[in-house]
């Protein structure tokens, strides 16, 4: 009886996903509503954790809860803490969700929402989750051990190397192509710039409090933040209409990214409780509130989608927002939320240090992956409830907007000026036009849909105060990713360096931490500021290469992920991760090759400085080595995962073959105390 | 997959052998989920492993925080 309910029940919802996409597929030219969207993901999301993350549990790792898990093992109270799995699944997310997921399925709503939203689902299901699900597996039979360490002693030691300088440049790109869209959010709005100011001596309140005046109140102290930062956001539209102090705080695009790196190194450089702790505790608190009412919101009012399945960009590879056709440029532009390299970071790091029992790794590891999945489905709702003439125009440069001109008014995405100006005024903005980067655009959606719930409740709809709250909500974790990013980037380097001249590798010695992260700085500083002044608006260039860096680091986890699997004799299995990995090395490569090579001077970095060679613009120069700085970028992490990849392959060939011992560095096998026995 | 019933490890009884309130239990999922220090938790964790606490709530405070800046943020 059971049986048959279960069956029944797991049929309907396969049925029901199946549904969902077939709606999604057929739909041409109606307008379609949000929830067959939502329908579709989630029914996936719980077929695949029912089913494949059971058999990847079960079968593949063979998940024991007989075996004692590191945090039970090192228990020290502190890092190391057997923790409640719903708790640690919030934790988790906190940890891995950021702006990723948000801006990447923005941008990628220029091919229309199917080919986004289906990569982001059944990426997900298949690619992401696994790739988390199966470090956080690897890490935890390892003590908790980092991918570095972890590639180091399971392939080689080059490889462990590689990895880590690999770990270095996608950090810094990253971190470029984050404060720019920070930047692209910032400049020219009085009101934004100045809330998000207000920050810094929010979270120095919030430090001195929880550190020196009542140690350890993290709560009390986020609380005061919390109302502190509304208290900035109100006081933010007031501050943008006084014709004193509004200039103060309107500034270029040029300025704004002299103050981002100004505030990268003294963040980087002051002790963490200062600033990087409250701000961190503050972007968390309000990342999973923001999420969460988000959620509700569409639920709620179950929008229509006014961008349509397809657009003509998916086949022609001509789009403003960035260049190159659907396949590889789609799968690029959404890392976050289908399959992030990223993550496997965070499920060598601290997470598999608080997990109680081996058998919450499935719903950590892959349930906590699929909630980024929807966080991404969510964005790319909210983005594509815009009118698509407003998105194009709120994405591209003027530049960018007058060379696919014609293939835009062919579609009908075409919007007035006036239209704009009416909307910029509505939002409280002087202008939305060229405000690329995803997060003026997303904010602008999540504006629309909570100002419905606002007015439908009998209230205000207070457009422009939601407006500028989803521009601080964006703002402040990119901050907090920026803060963060160029301290690990700086311990790296100081790691790196200190293998050559092991004083520069001291944490504490003041002219290693000063160079150290001036250097860091410097190298996502140059990005930012080329990517500021490019005349396409900059993501056309950086967020491709910050996609690639993202999926080739997924690229290298899954390569881990593999060599494990081989030694522990499950080659059987070995499909698992062998199946993303090929995608993803078929994706990244051929974008990266296309990025350099293409004859296309909208997508081609060498075909660009050729097209300015001749060109009699002051800029060309400087525009010029741009394209060859990110050349080099590209071919970069192209050879360097190459070689990791080979490195692999050998391995797998030495193990495979039996001409090298099946040898997994896992820590041996302790009997958990949880256990009961029977 | 051996999955077996067990004794939740996870679960903490304060010192006199109480249960915790709904009140402190709530808060200490918050800090959790939030990353912040928890101090009882960590005296609780001394009691039950049999040795005094070896730091002051100051020093576990900046430890705490210390630890928490070499982690890493995602994207």
């Amino acid at each position: 009886m059971n049986r048959i309910g279960a069956l029944l029940l797991w049929g309907g919802i396969s049925g029901l996903g199946a549904a969902a996409f077939g709606v999604l597929a057929l739909s041409r030219g109606e307008s379609i509503n949000a929830a067959w969207l939502l329908t579709a993901a989630v029914c996936t999301y719980a077929v695949g954790y029912r089913f494949y993350s059971r058999f990847l549990a079960n079968s593949v790792f063979g998940l024991d809860d007989r075996r004692a898990t590191p945090a039970e093992r090192f228990n020290n109270g502190r890092d190391f803490v057997p923790t409640n799995r719903w708790v640690l699944y919030g934790h988790h997310f906190a940890a891995i969700a950021g702006a990723g997921p948000l801006v990447g399925p923005v941008l990628a709503a220029q091919f229309g929402f199917l080919p986004g939203t289906l990569w982001l689902v059944i990426g997900v299901v298949l690619g992401g989750a696994v790739q988390d699900f199966t470090i956080l597996f690897c890490s935890l039979r390892r003590d908790g051990k980092s991918l570095g360490q972890m590639a180091k002693e399971e392939i080689s030691r080059s490889a462990g190397i590689t990895g880590m300088l690999a770990v270095l440049f996608i950090m810094i790109i990253l971190l470029a192509v984050l404060a720019l869209i920070v930047v692209n959010a910032l400049k020219a709005s009085p009101w934004g710039l100045f809330t998000i100011a207000c920050t810094i001596p929010i979270a120095l309140l919030m430090g001195w409090w929880m550190k020196r005046w009542r140690p350890g109140k993290v709560g009390e102290a986020s609380a005061v933040g919390a109302v502190l930062l509304l208290g900035a956001l109100v006081a933010g539209g007031w501050v943008a209409a006084q014709p004193q102090l509004a200039p103060l705080f309107t500034h270029t695009a040029a300025a704004i990214t002299w103050m981002m790196v100004a505030y990268g190194f003294v963040a980087s450089v002051l002790p963490v409780w200062m600033l990087l702790c409250p701000r961190d505790y503050l972007s968390t608190f309000l990342k999973v509130t923001t999420i969460l009412v988000l959620a509700l919101a569409i639920l709620v009012i179950l929008p229509p989608l006014k961008m349509p399945a397809l657009t003509p960009f998916a086949r022609l590879g001509e789009g403003p927002v960035f260049a190159g056709k659907l396949f590889p440029f789609a799968f690029i532009t959404i890392a976050c939320g289908a399959i992030s390299g990223f993550h496997a970071l965070v499920a060598s790091g601290t997470t598999p240090k608080m997990i109680a029992r081996e058998s919450d790794a499935r719903f950590i590891g892959y349930g906590g992956m699929l909630m980024e999945s929807f966080v991404g489905v969510m964005a790319m709702i909210a983005a594509c409830t815009l009118d698509p003439g407003v998105y194009f125009a709120m994405n591209t440069t003027p530049a960018g907007l007058a060379q696919a001109s014609q293939v835009l008014a062919q579609a009908g995405f075409v919007v007035t000026p006036d239209v704009m100006h009416q909307l910029a005024t509505q939002m409280g903005e002087q202008t939305l036009i060229a405000r690329s980067g995803g997060a003026p655009s997303l904010a602008v959606g999540m504006a629309q849909i909570f100002a419905s719930v606002t007015s439908a409740l009998g209230g205000r709809t207070l457009t422009a105060l939601w407006y500028h709250f989803a521009i601080m909500f964006e703002a402040l974790f990119i901050l907090t990713t920026i803060d963060t990013g160029t301290r690990v980037g700086r311990f790296m380097l100081q790691e790196i360096v200190g293998h050559v001249w092991p004083r520069f590798g001291e944490t504490s010695w003041y002219p290693s931490v000063l160079a150290s992260s001036a250097l860091v700085v410097a190298g996502w500083g140059v990005f930012l500021y080329q990517g500021v002044v490019d005349p396409l608006g900059g993501i056309n260039s950086l967020w491709p290469l910050f996609g690639i860096s993202n999926q080739l680091l997924a690229a290298v986890a899954l390569c881990v992920g593999t060599t494990i699997l081989i030694k522990m004799g499950r080659q059987r299995f070995a499909w698992v991760t062998l199946t993303p990995l090929a995608w993803l090395v078929a994706v990244t490569m051929t974008a990266g090759w296309q990025k350099v090579f293409s004859p296309d001077p909208r997508l081609g970095f060498l075909a660009h400085a050729a097209s300015l060679a001749a060109s009699p613009n002051l800029d060309a120069a400087r525009l010029i080595f741009n394209d060859r700085l990110n050349t080099f970028v590209a071919l970069l992490f192209m050879t360097v995962v190459a070689v990791l990849i080979v490195t692999s392959l050998r391995e797998w060939w030495l193990v495979l073959s039996r001409r090298k011992p099946a040898l997994v560095h896992e820590a041996s096998y302790v009997e958990s105390a949880y256990a009961t026995g029977d | 997959m051996w999955k077996v019933r067990m004794r939740r490890g996870t679960e903490r009884e304060t010192g006199d052998g109480k249960r915790e309130t709904l009140l402190r239990r709530a808060s200490r999922v918050a800090r959790k989920i939030l990353g912040a220090p928890d101090y009882q938790a960590y005296l609780e964790h001394c009691r039950a492993a049999g040795h005094g606490p070896a730091l002051s709530e100051r020093e576990y405070v900046a430890q705490f925080f210390e630890a928490k800046g070499k982690g890493v943020r995602c994207c």
